[in-house]
Formats: structure tokens, sequence, C-alpha cells
């Protein structure tokens, strides 16, 4: 299978700190994809860079054959490829509907809005009991539940899921990766970041370790490393 | 029951005006996050493009809707101009009210050079006095007090009811996350200054029907708009409303029984109060958004 998304020798940072440095990837070609890599290197960067928050200092991202750098994230959205942010900040004073409805935002996502409602609710039904509260007045998992459920209202082509479990209970953590798991079994490919090796090794097909703002390995199918190998990549041998 | 209906119909119209011009100030602070102190300017603006328009002709059933149109052009510019390079900066509240101060006393002067110093007044929305409770009172200002309310809700609606004003309300409380549902961030920022300096501008036109109009004549609204949202509080648009009316009924009250001298320190007092008590206004819940 030809990538998806293909990212050429990225550089981009904040003002004068360079955070990525030259990097590469390719998503697509053997399912979803996991980045994992100690905290502040630039994973997250490097997800702002792909769907427009941040324009690169240099490089390339072509999403299906299109070249979207230096598209506005407006444009990228239209495209299909769909960012869920770290940390569930959202819009705190709209309810769950306001939310889904703003998925749905983009000419390309309003036709399908009803569907992928049904879709969303079907996902998690939690969200159908609590549609008219407010974002703020809900629990962590629960946020994270209406992110993915926004995502999934703009009717991604791919789906970018930065750190969806950080800071929940192990039992809602478990809930919400069978959702995520579900969701890649529904069809859309994922680019997934997880500080979880467990769920990325059984989510995904292909992992990259993102260390300094550049991949420092790549870990394809049939290279499957088991967990001990890839903590002591993390930490360093 | 003359002083009721005195203070009654004083309120309801002093209100009226600064509900009209602090809803603008708050549309752009929970949407942007800066304080607009041209604010003032577009209601003088307003007036004066309306005044030309009919001195040049036009009805003013005609006139007056084409300054609101205009008006809605030049928030929509000013913000391009004075605002949006700016957004991004660290210290961008500041440099907005020196950016806008700036803009707003070019404007002014500029007003100063083609119209002149000389007063101005513009038709009334109807002419004509009544007597309502004992207390004459002009169809202007009824006129005032009754669309007002109107134009509030139909504002409310826009914001509650569609999907655009759902989006206005979105970039108010996030806006990498507006970005990521595709929201055209950029102009709904313009579109929150064009709203604003079309209510602005409106108000100019109401003032301008019944007092005579200056080019400063936007500075003190201006600050009554502010004192109002510091009232209210800044963080939604419902809590503005209610604090310019109530602001409007004790004005009317404390210059009906202290005098016309009196009322700017009572007002003051109490507002130095309110802050001492509750710093995020009366009506504020604690985050910004609009309601
Ligand atoms: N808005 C920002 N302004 C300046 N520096 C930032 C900003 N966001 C992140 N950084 C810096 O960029 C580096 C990479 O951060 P990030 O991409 O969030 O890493 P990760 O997601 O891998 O934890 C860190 O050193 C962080 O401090
Ligand atoms: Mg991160």
């Amino acid at each position: 299978m030809n990538p998806i998304l293909t990212v050429e020798g990225i550089t981009a940072g904040y003002g004068r700190v360079t955070v990525l440095h030259d990097i590469s990837l390719e998503a697509g070609r053997f399912g979803n994809v996991g980045l994992f890599g100690p905290n502040g290197h630039g994973k997250t960067t490097l997800l702002r860079a792909i769907s427009g928050l941040l324009q690169a200092k240099s490089g390339r991202i072509q999403f299906d054959g299109q070249d979207i750098s230096g598209l506005s994230a407006r444009a990228i959205v239209g495209t299909g490829l769909i960012h869920v942010p770290q940390g569930n900040r959202l819009f705190p004073d709209l309810s769950i509907a306001d939310c889904m409805a703003l998925g749905a935002y983009s000419p390309r996502a309003r036709p399908h809005e009803a569907e992928n409602r049904e879709k969303v609710v079907k996902l998690f039904p939690k969200l159908a009991e609590r549609w008219r509260q407010r974002v703020r007045t809900l629990s962590g998992g629960e946020r994270q539940m209406v992110s993915i459920g926004t995502a999934l209202m703009s009717h991604p082509r791919l789906l970018i899921l930065d750190e969806p479990t950080l800071g929940l209970a192990p039992k809602i953590k478990d809930e919400l990766c069978a959702s995520v798991m579900d969701i890649s079994r529904g069809g859309v490919p994922l680019i997934v970041v997880e500080q979880d090796i467990e769920f990325l090794l059984e989510l995904t097909q292909q992992l990259y370790l993102v260390n300094h703002g550049a991949v420092a390995t790549e870990i394809k199918p049939g290279e499957s490393l088991d967990h001990g190998e890839i903590m002591s990549m993390y930490f360093g041998h | 029951m003359s002083a009721l209906a005195e203070i009654l119909f004083g309120g309801l119209f002093q209100g009226s005006l600064y509900a009209m011009m602090a809803v603008g100030l708050a549309l752009v602070w929970t949407t942007i996050g800066v304080f607009n102190f041209s604010h003032g300017v577009f209601m003088m603006l307003g007036a004066y493009i309306a005044w030309q328009l009919v001195e040049l002709g036009l009805p003013a059933a005609v006139a007056f809707p084409i300054a609101v149109v205009v008006m809605a052009g030049v928030g929509w510019i000013l913000q391009a101009s004075v605002v949006r390079p700016l957004i991004g900066r660290p210290n961008i509240v500041l440099v907005v009210v020196i950016t806008t101060l700036a803009a707003g006393s070019l404007i002014e002067n500029g007003a100063l050079t083609i119209w002149g110093p000389r007063s101005k007044q513009i038709p009334a929305l109807i002419d004509g006095n009544t007597t309502i409770g004992g207390v004459g009172v002009s169809l202007h200002q009824i006129a005032i007090i009754v669309i007002t309310p109107l134009i509030l809700a139909a504002l409310w609606m826009f914001l509650n009811r569609t999907r655009l004003g759902l989006a206005l309300r979105a970039v108010a409380q996030n806006e990498d996350a507006s970005h990521l549902v595709g929201l055209n961030v950029t102009a709904l920022y313009g579109l929150a200054f064009a709203i604003a300096a079309s209510l602005a501008g409106l108000a100019g036109i109401f003032m301008g029907g019944y007092r005579f109009m200056s080019p400063v004549m936007g500075s003190d609204p201006l600050l009554k708009a502010l004192i109002v949202v510091v009232f209210g509080g800044i963080s939604s648009i419902s809590g503005p409303i209610f604090a310019a009316y109530l602001i409007g009924f004790f004005e009317a009250a404390c210059s009906y029984y202290f005098g016309l001298y009196w009322t700017p320190a009572l007002l003051f007092g109490v507002l130095i109060l309110t802050l001492m008590v509750r710093p995020e206004g009366i009506f504020a819940s604690r985050s910004r958004g609009l309601a």
C-alpha cells in the first residue's frame, strides 16, 4: 500500500528554538502508526506541524498524494486529515451537542453529519446521556471521548491522536483504548502518540521512536520487539 | 407615580444605549481577548456617516441601515489593520489598547477635519413627543427603548441558535481547537469586530437623534461601556446587558434623588465596591466565553 501520509525533512520549532530537526516518516503503508518517546522531544510539535497549527521552517508533508505543507489548518481539515490535540481542553463552555456540530463544520463533513453523529453515539453511549451538558463539567475520560467524537464528526480519512489516554484512571483508559481499536476496525487509519507501549503494540503495525526532534528508530511489522527492548530504547542503553 | 415613571423611563433609555455599546466591547473581548478602545469612535463615526448620507438627500430609513453596514466594514478593516497583525504577541491586551487608541484618535481627528467642530444633529427615529405616567418623553427615546432589546435578542439568537454564532462562541474559548475543526478563525475575528462596530454605529445614530453630535461624542459612552463590562463581567454578553440596564436604573435613580452632579461619584463608588467583593463582575462566571 502507498503511504497515506509522508513527512519529509520537517524542521520546525517555536520562535528561535528548533524542536524538530529534519524529521521524516511515513504512515499508512503497513496500517496504524504509533509514535513514542520521552516527553518534550517533539511529538506534539510534529503533529501540530502536520495539521497546520504550526508552520514548518522547511520540509514537505504529503497527504494522499497532495502537498499540504503551507496549507492553513482549515484547508487541511478540509482534506480529511483530523488531529485530536493533547490534553482535551476543547471548548469548556460548549455542550457536547455544540462540539459535535462544530466537528461537522467543514463543508466536507457537513453532508455526513447525521450518520457520523450516530457512529459517535454508538461508540460513546455515555456522551448521549450528557448531550446538553457543558464540557467543563465532564470527567477527563468523558472529555477525551468528546475530543475524539468531535474529530469523528469531521469525517476523518486519517485520524491523529495525541496521547488519548493521558491522565486517565486504568479502567477508563481500557475502555477508551477499546473504543480507539473500534475506530480503527471501522476503517479509519490512525497515527497515535502514546506513552502506553502495550496499547501501541496492540493498536499499531508500525512504530517510530521520536528522540530529540528526529526519528531515532523505526519498527516495521516483522521486526516486532518486546516490551523490554522498547523500554531500553526509551531510556537509552 | 411620576418619580417612578421618570426613573423607570430614564433607566430603560440610558440602559439601552449602554447595552448597545457594552455588548460590542464584550463580544470583541470574549472572541479575541482584547479591549477595543476605538469602540467610542465607532459610535461617533456611525452617527457622522448617517448624518452625511442624510445631508446628501437620502431618507433616514435608507441612510441609517447603510451607515450601520458601512460601520461593519470599518470594524473589519480596523481589526485587520491594527489587531490581527498582533495576535499571538505576548502582551497583546496592552498592545491592542494602544493601537486601538491610536487608530481611534486618528479617526477622531479625521472626522474633525472632514466635518468640522460644529455640532450636528441627525433626524430622530420617530418625531414627536408623548406623556407616559405624567412624564413627557420623545417618541425617539421610546423607539430606542423598544428597538434595543429586539436587536440584543437577535444577537443572542444569532450567537446561540446558528452555526456561525456557535463558531464565534467556539473561537472565544479555544483558538487551537477552533482551527482543528476547520473554523476560519481570522474571518471570525473580523466578524466579531464588524458586529461590534455596527452596534456602536447604531448607538451613535440613536444618540445623534436627540443630542448634538461632535467628533468626541463617543468618549463618554466608551467610558460608560467599560464600566458596564467591568461591572457586569467581561466573560459573556448577557452579563454586560443586565449590567447596562442596572447601571441605567441606578443613574436614573441617583440623578432623581441626589442630582446629576453626584451621579458619577456614586456610580464609581458602587463600581469600586463591586470590584472589591467580586473582581470578576457581578454576573460573571469565571471563564471567558459568549453566552
Ligand atoms: N508553545 C510552545 N512554545 C515554546 N516551546 C514549546 C511550545 N510547545 C512546546 N515547546 C517545546 O518544544 C519541545 C517539544 O515539545 P512537545 O512537542 O510538546 O514534546 P512531546 O509532545 O514529545 O512531549 C519541548 O522542549 C517544549 O518545551
Ligand atoms: Mg506531547
